[in-house]
């Protein structure tokens, strides 16, 4: 059976900050330095739930099979290629402080102080994350407590048990019921640009989905 | 708009069996649906901001998809702080903090006025006079004696000047604690929620004028539901 060691799926590059690639299950990462200088932050190793995951199944190990080609083998996706996008993860135990940025996805389920600049990624916060810092990124999902500004270019949205302290920039705004939101709410054009208070927030979650007017229905079809 | 300086303009208004107004596209059947109320105070609140560009509120009841969509689509600024559920969890915590510290320890005095004064040193802070509007919904029904006095001072501080105020008061002590987030224009739905915190106070009309004391003009709408709608202009 081919299968390729979740380790090997490294960067090109090594990682620039003490937040360590994810090699298996999230519990066993090792501790973070805390106090990261401003540095990209590199995904160097796949999770579980990366589309770039790469284990043939087990049922390709028969011995009486033909050994599967070079071609057959299935090839992982190399981080550092277009459209993929890794998963870094501060999980929960870990605290992490400092300005960070980078372009790959981020969740965070610990605790983080500083600034987080993700613009072409998306930031989530866990259950379990606490974090004190202003966050920008393309989008943004909250479940746990975030207390600092939220500037996100496609859409923000608020879990059940997310709680907020701090102002709302985005084009896109989604709410459970049950968050928890103080600060200031501003819709941004969809485009980005100035802040300039114009579009409907359009998601509407299961629980919240109530009637809206024509105008916004219309829009949120569009979207 | 006629607003009466300090004089009270009750009209009775039937909950037309909850049949939301203008402008609800899924409106569910009025009768079929007890949870709809018709709201002139709403109405009257989306008047009186009507012709003010980019208008500012505050809303100080529970974050709600539905409120906030209705008033970014109208192109308001939401400013959203649930202050009963604030208040709440500064009384947990300051319980929770004078529960394990030492017995007798620095002679702290603690009484409801130092609760409320230090709650409003954390809790509103915004810069005065940048608000056109504010939503209080049925919170004042829940706010102690000592609290509720600094609440509406602070309010107060916060409206700009012709800024309106939209309160509920319950006619009777509450069954349930309720939420509440707008349908339209004219109609908000009222959602039985988990306890937050006990009713407090049932206002007379006296008292909700005598509250109000600062504010130069009211209006007010009673409802066969028991509830009292009051506007209030800076």
């Amino acid at each position: 059976m081919w299968r390729k060691p979740a380790e090997a799926k490294t960067s090109s590059q090594p990682a620039e900050i003490a937040v360590p690639p994810v090699a298996k299950k999230t519990a066993e990462t090792p501790p973070v330095t805390e106090n990261a200088s401003s540095t990209p932050v590199r995904s160097a190793a796949a999770t579980a739930g990366s589309a770039s995951s790469a284990t043939l199944p087990s049922s390709e190990t028969s011995p009486t099979a033909p050994a599967p080609s070079l071609a057959q083998a299935v090839t992982p996706v190399p981080v550092s290629q277009p459209g993929a996008r890794g998963i870094s993860r501060i999980t929960s135990g870990i605290r992490i402080k400092g300005d960070i940025s980078g372009n790959d996805d981020l969740y965070i389920d610990g605790q983080a102080e500083g600034a987080f600049h993700f613009p072409e990624a998306k930031v989530a916060v866990g259950p379990n994350g606490k974090v004190k810092a202003n966050i920008e990124a393309r989008e943004i999902v909250i479940e746990g407590t975030v207390n600092g500004d939220l500037k996100a270019s496609a859409g923000v949205q608020l879990g059940a048990s997310s709680r907020v302290q701090g102002s709302l920039i985005t084009p896109r705004i989604a709410i459970d019921d049950g968050a928890r939101l103080r600060g200031k709410v501003e819709m941004t054009r969809a485009n980005g640009g100035a802040s300039t208070v114009a579009t409907t927030a359009i998601v509407a979650t299961a629980a919240t989905a109530t009637s809206g007017t024509p105008k916004a229905i219309a829009k949120a079809s569009g979207e | 708009m006629n607003w009466t300086a300090k004089t009270r303009i009750a009209s009775t208004t039937t909950p037309t069996p909850a049949k939301p107004g203008n402008g609800s596209a899924n409106a569910a059947p009025a009768a079929a649906n007890a949870n709809f109320r018709v709201s002139n105070g709403l109405k009257e609140f989306l008047l009186h901001l009507e012709d003010v560009r980019n208008p500012r509120i505050l809303d100080l009841g529970q974050v709600s998809q539905a409120t906030l969509n209705f008033f970014i689509e109208k192109g308001y600024r939401v400013t959203t702080e649930d202050l009963l559920r604030s208040w709440k969890e500064f009384l947990t915590a300051e319980e929770e903090g004078l529960r394990l510290a030492p017995v007798g320890n620095g002679g702290q005095k603690i009484s409801q006025v130092y609760l409320a004064e230090k709650f409003i040193d954390t809790g509103l802070r915004y810069t005065e006079e940048s608000f056109h509007g504010a939503l209080g919904w049925d919170l004042l029904d829940y706010f102690d004696s000592e609290l509720l006095p600094r609440v509406m001072e602070r309010l107060y501080s916060l409206l700009l000047p012709s800024g309106v105020v939209l309160a509920m008061f319950h006619s009777k002590s509450a069954e349930r604690f309720h939420r509440y987030r707008i349908v339209d224009t004219q109609t908000i739905e009222v959602l039985p929620a988990a306890t937050l915190a006990v009713h407090a106070h049932v206002f007379q009309n006296r008292e909700i004028l005598d509250l109000f004391g600062k504010f130069r003009s009211s209006k007010t709408f009673v409802g066969r539901d028991q509830l009292r709608e009051a506007l209030f202009l800076k």
